[in-house]
């Protein structure tokens, strides 16, 4: 926390305003909860549960059911129960940046709407999926077949929801006159939500480049993706770290005593 | 960068417009970084599915039978037509002709816009014979290179529109603007070369 | 009118349009039938890359540009038809 509050506030260091009083402060909460976010993300998805990389769309049944009745499932399936809460701070973090752009309201609420859709698509329909099988033992192999089909489909098929909402914000990016972030990552952001189009065939094919776990559906979005997300939030750093305090519009709080404008009338 | 990097200077005691043609980036560089990345990213879709081809020769050389040699080499002749408009556009652009740059951007547009319309008469009877891209991994590659390929033109001709609304309206063009658009384009076409070449040509 | 046909970019296209009809014509005559045709992948493949080289340096006008840029195209074009006709050759 040190580092952050000793670089993030290059004009008030100045005048040496403890970082507790900083009129972003509640912005940097919020930023830095994503990384913590995306840490138990990879946690819970890849050492704990293997659910990433994603198993083979055609494992053996006994496979399917060995996984879906697994201990650690049910441990990654709690701890994502409670974390869930955490994509919509995540998401607050983009918002108020794109606040400022000189841009229709319309973008943000694209990302806004596309975000809460996405956060059910992709992250509440696995957790129910996984979470069945985890917590309620007793189901038949070929439920839990479905329900592994379902949680992955719904996981990977799924990024075709997000390229609308990244789209908005890519073109948000190009489109605004603040330069509120650089150019060149609007667009990177097209191309990441261009290679999210790829992943469409995973409902038809069942194993190979165009499996879900694929070299083409799978594989090269992550190459693009996860560069991707670590820049997009280098960018929204220097972003917030550069906002000038005027500008913040956080509300003011009124002071006892003193009536607002107009308000004996 | 010590040349200037200004493609057209008017010199104001001779009226004449002086042509820089040296070291000229042509449109932003921040848009030379989108084409260059969007490249890379369709050489490794092109190598891998190369690659796949080759592991399942048998499959693909009897697939690529059915694809319509005959309209993908009109399309290709059309994506290159629409490229030589807006090559000419941009150079008439930068020369201060307006009015004229605006006419041969109409016939990029227009011809671009065939693109899409051969495409859906070249797809229609393939779907309806049920050579989907469920059919086999040739067509599911098929379908998704063009797709994403049909996706660009798309894009390219909603920036075409807005250059040619850029020229219509606007007394001096944006010279920027209108080579980054014509950029874009050429890199459909350029795409599309290789693609052609990928799916319809080779043996 | 006449200007536009005179034009270095009208021969271009000229010319990109004939090799074209060639490289479909090797195609279909050469590769007719379900058979690989190492013949008819390479010739096919180097036309391409001609091609794209013609479209990179007149069409987008990358020959009037800084190194950087011309450097970076030319690695562009070299590294995927190097790596398209390994793949093939790799393959047979």
């Amino acid at each position: 926390m040190n580092t952050t509050t000793a670089s993030t506030l290059p004009a008030a260091a100045a005048q040496k305003i403890p970082w507790r009083k900083s009129k972003k402060l509640d912005q940097w909460i919020c930023y830095w909860s994503v990384p913590f976010f995306y840490n138990l993300f990879g946690i819970v998805f890849v050492p704990l549960s293997w659910m990433m990389p994603p198993r083979s769309p055609s494992s053996p049944l006994p496979d399917v059911v060995a996984f879906m009745q697994s201990h650690n499932l049910l441990l990654a399936c709690a701890i994502l129960t409670l974390a869930y809460g955490l994509a919509p701070v995540s998401n607050a973090v983009y918002l108020t940046q794109m606040k400022r752009m000189s841009v229709n309201p319309a973008f943000r609420v694209t990302l806004m709407i596309g975000s809460i859709a996405g956060a059910i698509v992709g992250m509440l329909f696995p957790l129910f999926c996984f979470g069945l099988g985890a917590f309620r033992s007793g189901y038949e192999p070929a439920v839990l077949q479905m329900l592994y089909d379902f949680g992955y489909l719904a996981f990977i098929g799924s990024l075709g929801c997000f390229c609308a909402m990244w789209m908005a914000f890519g073109l948000a990016i190009l489109l605004d006159h603040n330069n509120i972030l650089p150019k060149w990552l609007g667009y990177y952001t097209v191309w990441q939500f261009v290679t999210e189009l790829v992943a469409a065939p995973v409902w038809i094919d069942k194993s190979g480049a165009f499996g879900w776990n694929g070299l083409m559906t799978f594989w090269l979005a992550m190459l693009i993706y996860v560069p991707w997300q670590f820049i997009v939030y280098v960018c929204i750093y220097k972003a917030i770290r550069d906002q000038p305090e005027d500008e913040l519009d956080n509300a003011v709080a009124r002071k006892p005593g003193r009536a607002p404008a107009g308000a004996g009338a | 960068m010590t040349v200037a990097d200004a493609s057209a200077v008017v010199d104001r005691d001779t009226r004449t417009t002086v042509v820089t043609r040296s070291r000229h980036v042509p449109g932003e560089p921040s848009m030379w970084f989108f084409v260059i990345g969007d490249l890379f990213i369709f050489a490794i879709y092109f190598v891998l599915y190369v690659v796949y081809r080759q592991q399942q020769h048998a499959l693909f050389l009897s697939s690529e039978q059915h694809l319509n040699q005959g309209i993908g080499a009109i399309n290709t002749v059309v994506l290159l037509t629409s490229s030589l408009f807006v090559a000419l556009g941009t150079q008439t652009a930068r020369l201060g002709k307006a009015r004229d740059a605006m006419r041969l951007f109409v016939f990029a547009a227009a011809t671009g816009a065939l693109f899409p319309i051969l495409k859906l008469v070249e797809w229609l009877p393939e779907l309806g014979a049920g050579l989907t891209p469920g059919h086999n991994l040739f067509f599911m590659f098929y379908y998704v290179m063009a797709g994403l390929h049909l996706c660009h033109v798309m894009l390219g001709l909603v920036i075409m529109c807005f250059v040619i609304r850029d020229l219509r309206i606007s007394k001096a063009p944006d010279m920027k603007f209108i080579e980054a658009g014509a950029t874009y384009w050429h890199m459909v076409d350029l795409l599309w070369l290789v693609l052609f070449a990928l799916f319809y040509l080779m043996r | 009118m006449t200007a536009y046909l005179r034009n270095p970019l009208t021969i271009v296209w000229a010319f990109l349009s004939f090799s074209t009809v060639v490289s479909w014509a090797l195609s279909r005559d050469v590769g007719g039938s379900a058979q690989m045709s190492a013949l008819v992948t390479t010739g096919v493949l180097l036309i391409a890359a001609v091609k794209a080289q013609f479209v990179i340096r007149y069409f987008m006008e990358v020959r009037h540009a800084p190194a950087w840029l011309q450097r970076t195209l030319n690695a562009w074009l070299i590294l995927l038809f190097a790596f398209l006709l390994g793949a093939y050759f790799a393959g047979l």
